[in-house]
């Protein structure tokens, strides 16, 4: 795409309580994902893959698992001479009731806008797993009759919260209002609800006049909610978008997602389409399965030596599994170490996690176990460290 | 210190597999090319400037290497620099051989005005510090330093063979001696005073004794006019892989854990350039035993002693043994693949069969089709 058609803004201060211990030191964007990704490579690869040059990355407090990853952002193509990875800092003084703090809340996104020079800017989150074609979404936006396009998902009302964000669509197929989801009729037909994905593209110079708006008020409005009192203002083309998607904001809804990467038409269609996901390389050997080893229905990363069983389960990059340990439905991030003859079964081992001779870690599928970053599991009694939420 | 690597040769001897590719960009171990170990090397080693010196089928070996980024060597006023033939005023600048590809590279060197230079091949797999045979050429106040590995007396006959005196200079150099008098083999590795090799050369092309080959020409021409030539012996794992069985055996050795190449080993790690590609994925139906398997992987047979490359899919019901499979090569179903390599993006059709023998490794070509189309899904 010639450059200055389009920029994108992803914002990494996404709500992640419900994903703690997992998102103690990192933003939901940085979460490990099937085996070698961040989350933040789904939206970064979108961006790539639609020729976007110019970003704007407003980082979260913990933002130095972002910096660590995206480097120069060349592993994305966006290290180039003109444009590139436009980084805002965290501001640690969220205090708007005062007015100088509410001014550079906007003036951040301001001078990005008018600096980006291109003609239409895309909203794009950082904690969803999804494969967006954003020259498709343009084209949709441009051929749309309202001046904003919003994206979103069919989906199961029973695999949804009630407050969730959904999208009130007319009969005429414009979105009037974004609701949640207990205030929106499901479709007649297939009874799926349009969720909100949150990601929005509009002409930059409206952008720029709603950024300004706002800034004049007395009272603070964060980018979510000036894009959908806008939405209710202007109306909007409402997108739908058919590929996998999940939205990361729970710990069951990440491991699930992680689960689902195990089917392989998920994996196929995600990981293998011709909308390739980039992430940064890492120069790792290659994973080593001994004779030992037995090992069913996994993804697995690069690095890793494998004595034990696995089964139905991500390995991400140099794990090690000794001889006699079984894991089975559990996601295992990098650097962990699973002793000889341990079970662990419905576990989350966030980074570097040590399990030691002969334990059992044993979770539900509704509640998996997750082991912080770092922690020894030596002995019977570290097994009381492990989080059930 | 520069480096220049000498990475023109066809590697004839690995037949089908070098067709349409040069030796040091085969690929090998799963995630590596022959010439990252000398990447990595010169790298790890603290060389910071390397000329790569290309002729036969460089397309390959230029899209790996690109910008030296991926082995860290892509410094300001340092770097790789690929480097090919070119026409210039005195005529075509192809090379006969390996002192002469550095004859015709003379202005490159120049353009750092380096006082060593370090001559390395581009088809050896091992680990070694240049920095450590830096140090002992600048102690021996050596003009050239010949890197030798110490080889059983039976080898011998094979190599070069270097015979030295009690303080390790060279005396003696003998190709492919029947009776040897040492065990020490050249590695085609040196290190010169590049003001005296530049002399050197530059005489030999200015008369009809011209200086084509390090061995042949340059060391005798060294020992003849008694300049300070010295062996510096290496000790570890080196391998010459220009043969198919040898580069099919490198693989094998490479499998074993605990290998003397030691290829995990965090402080001197090698570097590749490598796709981005998704995690490998292992299937219900598949078994995996002694294996090494990289990303982008799809494996739904059965993997016993053998090795997958970047982005290989194996189908249900197929069996790869003692095999060494190259990046992006498409495996069927029901297909046995025994004692062989199989070159890049093949396409091994459903119930194929590719069998070879210890003393004789079968080779599918880079891009060969055998048996019917599969799905490459």
């Amino acid at each position: 795409m010639r450059q200055n058609i389009i920029s994108a803004i992803v914002d990494l201060n996404e709500p992640d309580e419900a994903l703690r211990p997992l998102t103690s030191n990192r933003p939901v964007g940085t979460l490990p994902f099937a085996g070698r990704y961040r989350l933040i490579d789904f939206p970064l690869s979108a961006i790539s893959n639609a020729g976007i040059r110019d970003v704007a990355m407003f980082l979260p407090k913990s933002g130095r698992s972002v910096q660590d990853h995206i480097r120069s952002g060349n592993s994305w193509n966006l290290d180039t001479i003109t444009g590139g990875i436009f980084t805002f800092p965290y501001v640690a003084e969220k205090d708007y009731s005062d007015p100088v703090n509410r001014k550079r809340y906007y003036d951040d996104y301001l001078t990005f806008l008018r600096k980006s020079d291109s003609r239409y800017t895309i909203v794009i989150g950082a904690g969803n797993v999804e494969n967006i074609n954003i020259e498709e979404v343009l084209q949709f936006h441009v051929d749309g009759n309202n001046p904003i396009t919003v994206l979103y998902k069919r989906q199961d009302p029973k695999t949804i919260t009630p407050d969730e964000a959904a999208l009130n669509i007319s009969e005429a197929g414009d979105v009037t209002a974004i609701l949640k989801a207990k205030e929106v009729t499901p479709d007649a037909v297939n009874h799926m609800l349009p969720m909100n994905m949150g990601v929005y593209l509009m002409r930059t110079s409206l952008f720029i006049e709603l950024m300004q708006n706002a800034s004049e008020q007395d009272t603070y409005a964060s980018l979510q909610q000036i894009l959908s009192e806008a939405v209710e203002v202007y109306n909007a083309n409402a997108y739908e978008y058919t590929g996998f998607y999940s939205k990361i904001d729970t710990v069951k809804r990440y491991f699930d997602a992680n689960m689902a990467m195990l089917d392989e038409a998920n994996y196929q269609a995600l990981l293998f389409s011709q909308r390739q996901i980039f992430t940064k390389n890492k120069n790792e050997i290659p994973t080593f399965f001994a004779k030992s080893s037995i090992v069913n229905t996994t993804l697995l990363g690069t690095g890793s030596h494998i004595e034990g069983r696995v089964d139905n389960s991500v390995i991400f990059r140099s794990v090690k599994i000794d001889r006699g340990a079984e894991v089975a439905n559990s996601v295992i991030m990098q650097n962990c170490k699973i002793g000889p003859g341990s079970h662990v079964k419905y576990a989350i081992l966030d980074k570097g996690v040590v399990i030691g001779a002969g334990l059992k870690i044993e979770g539900t599928p509704e509640q998996p176990i997750i082991f912080a970053k770092g922690a020894s599991v030596l002995h019977e009694a570290d097994i009381d460290k492990g989080v059930q939420r | 210190m520069l480096a220049m690597i000498l990475a023109g040769g066809q590697g004839s001897r690995l037949g089908k597999l070098t067709k349409s590719t040069a030796k040091p960009a085969v690929p090998f171990g799963g995630r590596y090319r022959i010439i990252d170990f000398a990447l990595s090397n010169c790298f790890n080693s603290g060389v910071n400037t390397v000329g790569v010196v290309t002729q036969y089928q460089p397309l390959e070996l230029n899209a790996h290497i690109q910008n030296g980024a991926s082995w860290g060597l892509d410094e300001k006023n340092a770097g790789v620099t690929v480097l090919q033939p070119f026409a210039s005023r005195e005529g075509e600048k192809w090379f006969e051989g390996t002192a002469h590809a550095i004859y015709q590279n003379m202005d490159y060197i120049d353009l750092y005005s380096p006082k060593y230079v370090l001559i390395l091949s581009g088809d050896h797999i091992y680990k070694m510090d240049y920095e450590a045979m830096f140090n002992y050429h600048k102690a021996k106040k050596a003009s050239l330093t010949v890197g030798v590995l110490p080889v059983s007396m039976a080898e011998a006959p094979r190599f070069g063979i270097m015979n030295t005196d009690e303080t390790e200079r060279i005396i003696e150099f003998e190709e492919k001696p029947k009776q040897p008098k040492s065990n020490l083999a050249s590695m085609g590795i040196y290190i010169f005073n590049w003001p005296t090799l530049k002399k050197y050369l530059i005489d030999s092309y200015a008369t009809d004794m011209k200086m084509e080959d390090f061995g042949k020409d340059v060391i005798p021409a060294y020992l003849a006019h008694n300049e300070p030539t010295y062996a510096y012996a290496f000790h570890g794992y080196w391998k010459d892989v220009g043969t198919i069985q040898s580069l099919w055996q490198a693989n094998m050795e490479f499998l074993e854990p605990n290998n003397e190449l030691n290829i995990g080993d965090k402080e001197w790690r090698v570097y590749s350039r490598n796709d981005a590609l998704p995690p490998m994925y292992i299937t219900k139906s598949a078994r995996v035993n002694n294996a090494m398997v990289v990303d982008g992987c799809y494996v739904a047979g059965d993997i016993e002693h053998s090795i997958l490359s970047q982005n290989v899919k194996v189908g249900a019901g197929s069996v790869i043994r003692d095999s060494m499979i190259m990046p992006n090569a498409v495996i069927g179903k029901n297909v046995t693949i025994d004692h062989a390599i199989v070159g890049e993006r093949a396409i091994i059709g459903d119930g194929a069969n590719v069998v070879g023998t210890e003393d004789d490794i079968a080779v599918v070509g880079y891009q060969e089709v055998l048996g019917k189309a599969v799905d490459k899904g």
